[in-house]
């Protein structure tokens, strides 16, 4: 087991299974709680493959959300009620890149971990259950229709992709779900659900010996199928798929974001940059420190709800910019004038090191959570970095590079603008 | 985690809770008031003026520059609600001082404007900055017209308001739009001045290296005078059964059930009916969770909640509109099996390791640590984990029957598509 040290000072404890699985064990001492995380490197993005044999299959959207559901399923005991047993409380999300199945527990660790990892394991899927899902993901996907955020955002990536799956909820439509069947549920569960494409990272007071045997033995009768995953992304053209979207729904105040696409799809350390040197640049622009925020602020054009930011994996890259305003046009033309700007004017090193210490901040009172550290260690480990990195990346970035990506990676005309207005 | 009191002044509490396991230290000032038609908007508006710049740092860009420079001490401000009292909240963090350089001397300097801010607001010829209150002022009014942004939070506000008419929990903790525009800078930097001055305010922080917090916020410029005790909450007993039904354009229906509760915080008996709110609708294992969502497919959520300190229990669900009849008859049915004591050996069990579990990781939670005494200040009665732990674990099931006993359905709300569109 390779022992890494943390910048406070705490040994991250990395190694990979004989059956291909990367585990990442970080104790925490004092902590009541220890929280496990089993992930599967396959997300709502994942609809298209190529299968050995086969060739290419499109699946439909959804998937991967809806297999999350129904891995809960168990021919004799629910899920939730072996895990109820120990007071621990278990859970799963899906993103665009990754299916996580997690718990927390005070006690009871390890019988919860191979509770964790068995169900994961073992799909009990019929047809009856299958059926019943559909009728609850359908009021999962209504419920979120009813938001306003879900709805803007999803809006925005329709405006700013022409045919990039992202466009899609990872719940998928209620068309898509209606199409899902055993049978293709089965085929992704074979085809993503093996240790080499999988993670498992546990944060706690534990001891990592006994997570490394608890995970080999129960995999030990584990039936999977390696082999390799050619996941395939549509040819997306470089330009946006409408400059302007809008909707009306019942709110009270009109929102507007601004999107932006960015064509560099980077992994690794070079991910990495590019994901702080963007976050820098926006918070310069959007956070509550910024004059620029200030003024929007001051003139009345935005207020609390404002927020700007970059998503970027090695599948795709955007950022967003915007929140509540009374005049989404203006919004828009003031926040295009602010990075047109910043553009002349660049960020200077007072600046960029206030916002360095700032993020070294927050990074370390990200120690305090436990979910958040063993969420952060398997998400950076798919996109191919390290969480334990940011400080050293954090700190080589020069204000020359900030500034480069300030003059590079802002295109106007790739960029897309979504408006959500009253009834 | 046992606090360590001590006094700062009449009516000042400080509580500090050290402990090596955090990479921060974080510290919280709650200032109470009386939750009141007259005042609840000034009191939701002033944490948000205060916000904008202080005397040192006279804009918000100038206070968070600082506090960025600090390595990201972070700050906020809001106002919650705990029976009928407002409080005003003020958070704050820093890193741990060993993990950054000149540690300590960055702590002060983010104590100090913190304190600042609370302790010594920013002034103009006897009010607060009428720019920033204006505006402030407005984003209020914007915020609180936006509840409706919010279906689930709306609808459970709707039930309550319609339960609780006539008494003052059923105001909103933000204020409504007319109490809000009525706000004036003059008379709101004197009701602030006289809640500095008079009504009881409690700091808690949690961290390493807390020695010199004593010293340090004892440095605030504190002005008090004597202490105002607040009245305690009103109880009603009887209740009203009625339904109310609201329409908007929503694709999912909620549904919410307001119940009274015969206990209370301070009842001998609480701990039962924090067991039969847990067996009820709580965790996966919990009777609605399982009639409601997973044997009939009703809903995708389902849940109880027990606002401990007024004494409400609410069920919350999103539904279908034609499950209407369907979901409340089986949420009847499941009170009236807590009432008639039909409780497993397991349900009791889980249950009880799920509250159990969930106060321990609150303990591993630093504002979760400090925000679970809240209820305690409120009531002058502080419970140590262990206390609550030990009580909860005592609770028999013939205690969480005659807890479920003391719940009387009062209010039925439910928030739904236009008819014909269901």
């Amino acid at each position: 087991m390779q022992v890494i040290e943390t910048i406070t000072n705490e040994p991250l404890h990395f190694t990979q299974m004989a059956n291909g699985l990367p585990v990442l064990i970080l104790p925490k001492q004092g902590f009541q709680k220890k929280y496990a995380v089993f992930a599967v490197h396959y997300g709502s993005l994942d609809s298209e493959f190529e299968v050995a044999g086969k060739g290419v299959v499109k699946v439909p959207d959804g998937i991967a959300h809806f297999l999350e559901h129904k891995l809960f399923e168990d021919a004799t005991i629910p899920v939730f009620e072996r895990f109820a047993k120990f007071g621990a409380s278990v859970n799963a999300y899906t993103s665009y890149n990754l299916t996580a199945y997690l718990f927390s527990i005070i006690d009871f660790f390890p019988e919860a971990l191979r509770e964790l990892l068995h169900f994961v394991q073992n799909p009990y899927l019929t047809e009856e259950n299958v059926a019943k899902e559909r009728g609850i993901i359908e009021q999962e996907l209504r419920m979120y229709d009813d938001h306003p955020d879900r709805r803007i955002y999803r809006n925005l990536l329709n405006a700013l992709y022409h045919r990039h799956p992202i466009r899609i909820d990872v719940g998928g439509t209620f068309e898509s779900i209606g199409e899902i069947t055993v049978d293709l549920l089965w085929e992704c569960y074979r085809l993503f659900y093996q240790p080499a494409n999988m993670a498992l990272a546990v944060v706690g007071d534990v001891n990592p010996a006994e997570v490394l045997d608890i995970a080999a033995r129960q995999m030990e009768e584990w039936q999977y199928q390696a082999q390799d995953i050619k996941r395939l992304l549509p040819d997306e053209p470089d330009t946006v798929n409408k400059p302007w979207i809008e909707e009306r729904m019942s709110i009270s105040q009109p929102r507007c974001y601004l999107g932006f696409k960015h064509n560099q799809h980077l992994t690794g350390r070079r991910l990495l940059k590019q994901q702080l040197a963007m976050n820098m640049i926006w918070h310069s622009l959007g956070a509550r420190s910024s004059p620029v925020f200030a003024g929007l602020y001051d003139s009345g054009l935005i207020n609390d709800s404002f927020e700007a930011g970059f998503h970027g994996t090695p599948q795709y890259a955007f950022s967003m910019a915007g929140g509540e305003t009374d005049d989404p046009q203006q919004l828009d033309k003031a926040l295009r004038e602010a990075i047109a700007d910043l553009q002349k004017k660049l960020l200077n090193t007072e600046q960029v090191e206030r916002i360095k210490r700032h993020i070294l901040g927050g990074y370390l009172a990200a120690f305090n959570s436990l979910d958040y550290l063993a969420n952060s260690l398997i998400s950076h480990l798919f996109h191919g970095t390290s969480y334990l990195d940011v400080p050293e990346v954090l700190e080589s970035l020069t204000v020359d590079e900030v500034n480069q990506y300030i003059c590079e990676a802002f295109d106007l005309d790739r960029s897309a603008v979504s408006v959500l207005l009253p009834e | 985690m046992d606090f360590v009191h001590y006094k700062i002044a009449e009516g000042v509490n400080l509580y500090l809770g050290e402990t090596e396991k955090f990479t921060t230290l974080t510290v919280k000032v709650f200032i109470q008031d009386s939750l009141a038609p007259e005042t609840v908007a000034a009191n939701a508006l002033i944490p948000s003026v205060l916000i904008q710049g202080t005397k040192s740092y006279p804009t918000r860009t100038a206070l968070v520059q600082k506090m960025e420079s600090l390595y990201g001490c972070a700050f906020w401000t809001d106002v919650s609600k705990i029976g009928e009292r407002q409080i005003l909240e003020f958070y704050f963090d820093a890193v741990s001082p060993r993990l950054i350089p000149n540690g300590k001397q960055v702590l002060k300097e983010g104590l100090m404007a913190f304190g600042e801010l609370i302790t010594d607001p920013l002034v103009e010829d006897g009010a607060f900055r009428r720019d920033y209150f204006h505006k402030e002022k407005r984003n209020l009014a914007k915020m609180v017209d936006g509840l409706i942004n919010d279906k689930q939070a709306y609808a459970v506000y709707q039930a309550v308001k319609a339960m609780c008419k006539g008494e003052p929990y059923s105001l909103y903790k933000y204020g409504e739009r007319d109490q809000i525009e009525r706000l004036e800078p003059e008379e709101a930097l004197r009701h602030y001045q006289e809640l500095l001055r008079s009504n009881p305010i409690d700091v808690f922080a949690v961290g390493p290296n807390l020695e010199d917090l004593p010293e340090l916020i004892g440095a605030w410029p504190w002005q008090r005078k004597s202490l105002r005790e607040l009245p305690p909450v009103s109880v009603k007993e009887e209740v009203q059964e009625q339904e109310v039904f609201e329409t908007q354009d929503v694709q999912q229906a909620i549904l919410v059930m307001g119940y009274r509760t015969a206990q209370r915080y301070l009842s001998p008996d609480y701990y039962g009916l924090l067991v039969a709110n847990g067996i009820l609708g709580v965790f996966p294992h919990s009777k609605l969770f399982v009639n409601v969502r997973e044997k009939a497919s009703l809903a995708y959520y389902v849940d109880s909640s027990l606002e401990g300190s007024k004494g409400l229990l609410t069920v919350t669900a999103g539904i279908a509109p034609q499950s209407y009849g369907q979901a409340v008859e089986i949420v009847r049915r499941q009170v009236a099996e807590l009432q008639d004591g039909v409780i497993t050996d397991e349900e009791l069990t889980r249950t009880k390791i799920g509250l159990i579990s969930g106060i321990k990781k609150m303990l591993d939670n630093p504002a979760a640590v400090i925000d679970r005494n809240l209820i305690g200040i409120v009531h002058h009665e502080l419970r140590s984990p262990q206390t609550v732990l030990e009580s909860i674990a005592a609770v028999t099931k013939e205690q969480v029957r005659k807890a479920a006993q003391g719940l009387r359905l009062d209010t039925i709300y439910c928030l739904s598509g236009p008819k014909g569109e269901a």
